[in-house]
């Protein structure tokens, strides 16, 4: 009987756990990743501007994309779950909390500014 | 001497124009339920891990498409894969014309995605 009880107890205190987890989860700071972006904007902030290592292709338009895919991208990137080698070697740089202000920047990036460009 | 300049420029552009049919990649992309994960208008995903479509770069949307579809298939060798369990599955069954289709017709939609320009050379304000 005790013993089940603790076991209840123990359970239900490894519940509880799992909402505060989420809660603690890394808030991005929107200004803050204005100064963080340096190594963006020479591929990220050229209109047009093309990648040819290892495919050839136009890099993503990243101004107004989901907060929280720009967030699990850079994390991919890192963990070598997504495979391109200039994303990879700027990912490894990049802090948890770098990126949650990265992801916040550019989600909101389209949003404010005025002189969108999205040539096709 | 404008004919060789207009001639000379289509040229140009041709290097990031696709071949897709938009109106093909329409109908593929209703046929594969694109829209039940990324939105109905391809701007508004269901979940928010999930990215925004409408109106990205054509080329780099067939880039990836190609990513996913190799990750599953024999060229898993070849230089870049991105796996995912859901668009693993969904590139497996399309064929390369279907995907410079659903391209062309997913960067033809109007999107919030765009390009800013910064120069930390010049001072704006």
């Amino acid at each position: 009987m005790m013993r089940r009880m603790t076991t209840a107890v123990l359970l239900l205190g490894a519940l509880s756990a799992i909402p505060t987890q989420a809660q603690t989860e890394i808030k991005g700071q929107i200004s803050t990743g204005a100064e963080k972006n340096a190594m963006c904007i020479g591929c990220h902030g050229i209109a047009g501007y093309q990648v040819i290592f290892p495919e050839q292709y136009r890099v993503p338009m990243i101004s107004g994309q989901s907060e929280k895919y720009i967030y699990n991208a850079l994390q991919a990137y890192k963990k070598s779950e997504r495979k391109h080698p200039t994303m990879r070697a700027i990912a490894v740089s990049l802090s948890d909390q770098d990126m949650a202000d990265l992801a916040a920047f550019y989600a909101h990036n389209g949003k404010t500014a005025t002189s969108a460009t999205t040539p096709k | 001497m404008n004919k060789l300049m207009i001639a000379t420029l289509l040229l140009g552009l041709s290097t990031v124009t696709q071949a897709g049919d938009k109106i093909a990649g329409e109908k593929k992309a209703a046929e594969k339920a694109c829209f039940s994960c990324h939105g109905k208008d391809y701007k508004s995903p269901i979940d928010p891990t999930y990215p925004i479509l409408a109106g990205q770069h054509e080329d780099y949307l067939l880039a990836t498409l190609k990513q996913y579809k190799r990750a599953n298939t024999a060229e898993k060798t070849a230089a870049l894969t991105r796996t995912n369990a859901i668009m693993g599955g969904q590139a497996a069954g399309l064929s390369t014309k279907d995907m410079e289709d659903i391209a062309a017709y997913l960067a033809s939609l109007p999107g919030p995605l765009a390009i800013q320009p910064e120069s930390r050379l010049i001072k704006t304000k």
